[in-house]
């Protein structure tokens, strides 16, 4: 285990330096690769080592980093290998080395092919860091790294012309400084931490929190002598705002949808795969204090308590998010939104306890939002080719003279390869990234028995089991927000689906669009397998109590099988990677394992190892709230026929009037006429509610609300004009007449004294001998004055 | 006639104030110096003849200090003036105003 705790810093090390041979493309970029590869493999190799050594948790110090005896403070730099940490090695370096492999066919042809892959390559360096951290700080470290990395990497076009490279620019500016907020108060709950448990470390931490908790010990904070339950809801409501900058969450989640103009491979793997799920990870990492927080009754202010704050925060941001996508036209927005509804989810399931759940769907979120993402990556890359050679059809003939064949398309000049409006029919021209794309909508939208389906649904059967049979009502609200936010999603997706791949073309370009390259295809297939059966990973359908051995069998049976199919695909694919069976077999083999020493869900058995809080409900010393390990049907069933009408309402909507061209409404803005005349009953529905409230309230969701009010009225003029006019009246007024006015007001002093006492220096002499002499007479006096 | 102390200080007295004067209101810089020489050298007949007075040595004791470091004053200061005279062409005092702010 050491030894691979070193290569990592090896690789690690070397791969920093992977993107410097700029003596082409390829190189570059396979090397940069097969560095996450092989990450990638010790993943797997850790994944395997901790299934044979019985989950144990590893730590490996590589060295001490901070040691300052005095103050009890060390914290040395060391790897914390656990089955939590683990899963996450494996997802970012499998969904990691997916989309290096995509990028190499994406970044194709731009003059920073290299930089381009240096801060990928950083950016997985980084993440590592996060994850394998053995305490806070380490955390932190990752933390801020991959935040440095995403701001590189959103504005990694920030010089394109035409004020775009501004927008970037500003883009990831704004990534940056949201993060900030967040990361601040990251380092306030690190100080917190310190102070209280005198230490970082997770492995001090925990048991020292628990001992405290059990032994009902008062910790002073501030000068106050407060629980450690109060102590830790400032501790996890600090972790929760820090999650919330990072993971996109209410009030933070502004600068996710504006991260969208780095390229998309960046998209795929920051801003939806890896790091935005870190703040799920610091949630899912610190649940010993969430759990000692949920046990103490603590309300932050006497109105929620922390826990159901992460799980509101969570359920609002998913349903909020959700309804913004509607009417978003930018392909990559509604992805955009979409991420931070799911993320939402996540957050929701960790608040509500139930981490194994958030964990499932971050992993499986990974597969499908990835999937997604370089879908529309693969569709804009298209596109943008598309458009190309129209240009030059057209410009045949006059090929030399670019300025005429530039003109003739001057209607041309605001295209927009990422306007779904002038998408439509592409499944045609681009079938493999269409099949690739259903597959991961319909594992977004929760259809069984797709990957997102077991997900969502865990946490949707979680929410429903703790309100309905442990009596946590508050429960309910969070799953009436998630099943409507589940809704939105399946609405939206069929909407993008309709939109972007059926129908008639709407734009000339899209005739001319081909399919991608086979760099960027493979990923996707990879990618669309996982999505389809990623979700068997913690699916309670194998998992009845009674059926043991039987469960056992058939789960060893159901692996081989699995992975017979992948490798057919595979097969199918003309494979040239060997490793994406590798992870498919790794996960099953290991799932084998699981369900021949006991019947839990796999997923969850796995990773019940890094959640102490399993163990303590155990023992009856902390009460957290159960996940159901069996299907719920009725929630599995409400969900799934709400997702599948509101796939329907989406389709035939945007089928019933689908724009012709790109100047056509949006048919959400219209209601079809046939609506009338085929289903009556529905008409008053559609006019009275869905025209007349629905449209109007998502319109005004999106326009009026997030970007009037919450983006340009409450952080352009709120906090920007604040800020602005507060640093002007510092520049203006307070610099230059106070500090200025200080500095230069005793200089001024300084030289009207000079011009007073200038004059006593003549330079003479005879009158400084004067002036000793009246001075010793002046003495003299006083002296015999005071003598007698 | 019998010199007593009075007399003494009286003639130190006036030589001081003689040197006093001399330093105040003389131009010529080794003047000034010969006048504080005189104040010096006031003082040191005051030390001794109060010494003689209260049959205590120490008084006289000190006056060779005083005479010795008036010796060196008047090394160091004889040397400047020589300098200044090097520089100037003059050893005026009115004329030596260089640190006038």
């Amino acid at each position: 285990m050491p030894i691979i705790g070193i290569l990592f810093n090896i690789f690690a090390g070397r791969r920093l330096v992977a993107g410097d041979p700029r003596t082409g493309e390829p190189i570059s970029g396979w090397f940069a690769t097969s560095m996450t590869l092989a990450n990638f493999g010790i993943a797997i190799l850790l994944f395997l080592s901790l299934s044979a050594n019985g989950h144990h948790a590893e730590t490996i110090t590589l060295f001490s980093w901070f040691d300052i005896p005095s103050a009890g403070f060390y914290i040395p730099w060391a790897m914390y290998i656990d089955t939590l940490s683990a899963v996450m090695l494996l997802v970012i370096t499998g969904v990691g080395s997916l989309i290096h492999i995509y990028a190499i066919g994406y970044m194709h042809g731009d003059k920073d092919f290299a930089r381009f892959f240096i801060y990928l390559n950083m950016f997985i360096f980084f993440m590592l860091i996060l994850v394998t951290g053995s305490s806070y700080l380490m955390l932190f470290v990752g933390w801020e790294g991959v935040g440095l990395c995403s701001f590189l990497l959103i504005g990694f076009w920030f010089d394109k012309p035409d004020g775009v490279g501004l927008i970037n620019g500003r883009a990831a500016r704004k990534a940056f400084v949201a993060n900030r907020v967040g990361d601040f108060a990251m380092i306030l709950a690190m100080i917190l931490t310190f102070w209280v448990f005198g230490s970082m470390e997770y492995e001090t931490v925990f048991p020292h929190a628990m001992e405290m908790f059990k032994a009902n010990e008062m910790v002073s904070l501030f000068g106050m002598s407060v629980t450690i339950g109060q102590a830790l809801s400032w501790i996890t409501a600090l972790f929760l705002m820090g999650a919330a900058g990072k993971s996109a969450q209410i009030p933070l989640y502004i600068w996710l949808p504006d991260a969208m103009a780095g390229p998309t491979p960046v998209s795929a793997l920051i801003h939806a795969a890896t790091m935005v799920t870190s703040g799920i990870y610091l949630i899912t990492r610190s649940n010993v204090l969430f759990e000692i927080v949920r046990a103490s009754h603590y309300t932050l202010l006497d109105i929620i308590s922390v826990n159901d704050l992460v799980a509101l925060t969570g359920a609002a941001t998913a349903l909020f998010a959700g309804l913004i996508a509607f009417t978003q036209f930018d392909i990559k927005k509604v992805l955009a939104y979409s991420t931070v509804s799911q993320l939402g989810f996540m957050i929701a399931a960790v608040g509500m306890g139930a981490y194994v759940a958030g964990m499932f769907h971050l992993v499986t979120h990974a597969f499908f939002k990835a999937l997604l993402f370089m879908g529309s990556g693969s569709v804009i890359h298209g596109m943008e080719h598309g458009h190309h050679h129209m240009h030059e059809h057209h410009g045949h003939g006059h090929d030399d003279k670019h300025g005429q064949g530039h003109d003739a398309h001057h209607e041309d000049d605001h295209f927009d390869p990422q306007d779904m409006r002038l998408m439509g029919g592409l499944r045609k021209q681009m079938p493999w990234t269409f099949v690739t794309y259903m597959a991961g909508t319909l594992a977004l939208a929760g259809i069984f028995p797709f990957a997102g389906f077991w997900s969502k649904d865990e946490i949707l059967a979680h929410a429903m089991f703790n309100a309905r049979d442990n009596g946590m009502t508050f429960f309910y609200v969070i799953y009436g927000l998630l099943t409507a936010a589940a809704i939105c999603t399946a609405f939206y997706m069929g909407r993008q689906i309709k939109m972007v791949f059926f129908g008639q073309p709407r734009h000339e370009a899209v005739k001319h669009v081909p399919e991608s390259a086979r760099t960027m295809v493979f990923p996707l297939v990879v990618l669309a397998i996982l999505s389809t059966l990623g979700g068997f990973l913690n699916t309670p359908y194998f998992t009845f109590e009674a059926a043991d051995s039987a469960g056992a069998a058939y789960f060893v049976g159901h692996g081989g099988e699995e992975t017979a199919m992948a490798e057919g695909e595979h097969a199918a694919e003309e494979s040239h990677a060997s490793e994406e069976p590798a992870m498919a077999e790794g996960e099953h083999v290991a799932e084998a394992e699981h369900a021949e020493g006991g019947l839990y869900l796999a997923y969850e058995h796995w990773l019940e190892h890094s959640i102490p809080s399993f163990e303590l409900t155990k023992a009856n010393e902390l009460h957290m709230p159960h996940t159901p390990t069996w299907l719920n049907y009725d929630v599995a069933i409400i969900s799934t026929i709400a997702a599948l009408v509101a796939l329907g309402l989406a389709v035939f909507v945007v089928y019933g009037k689908r724009p012709q061209n790109a100047t056509d409404r949006d048919p959400l803005q219209s209601t079809p006429i046939w609506w009338m005349a085929v289903l009556p009953l529905d008409t008053l529905f559609i006019k009275g509610f869905v025209e007349r409230v629905f449209n109007p309230f998502s319109v005004w969701l999106a326009e009026k609300f997030d970007w009037a009010f919450w983006h340009d009225f409450v952080h352009d003029r709120v906090i920007y004009d604040t800020f602005v006019t507060s640093s002007n009246f510092l520049r203006d007024v307070f610099d230059p007449k106070g500090v200025d006015g200080i500095v230069n007001g005793t200089a001024r002093a300084a030289r009207r004294l000079a011009d007073v006492f200038r004059i006593t220096q003549t330079g003479n002499v005879g009158n400084y001998a004067l002036s000793l002499f009246l001075g010793v007479v002046v003495l003299v006096f006083y002296f015999v004055a005071t003598t007698n | 006639m019998e010199v007593t102390i009075g007399w003494y200080v009286a003639l130190s007295s006036i030589l001081f104030i003689i040197g006093a004067l001399g330093v105040l209101l003389r131009r010529n810089a080794i003047v000034i110096f010969m006048s504080v020489e005189m104040m010096l050298n006031a003082a040191n007949l005051l030390l001794v003849a109060f010494a003689r007075q209260l049959g205590d040595l120490n008084g006289q004791v000190l006056v060779f200090f005083v005479m010795t470091v008036a010796a060196a004053e008047v090394a160091v200061g004889l040397a400047l003036i020589v300098a200044i005279f090097h520089t100037k062409k003059s050893i005026d005092i009115g004329h030596i105003n260089l640190l006038k702010g």
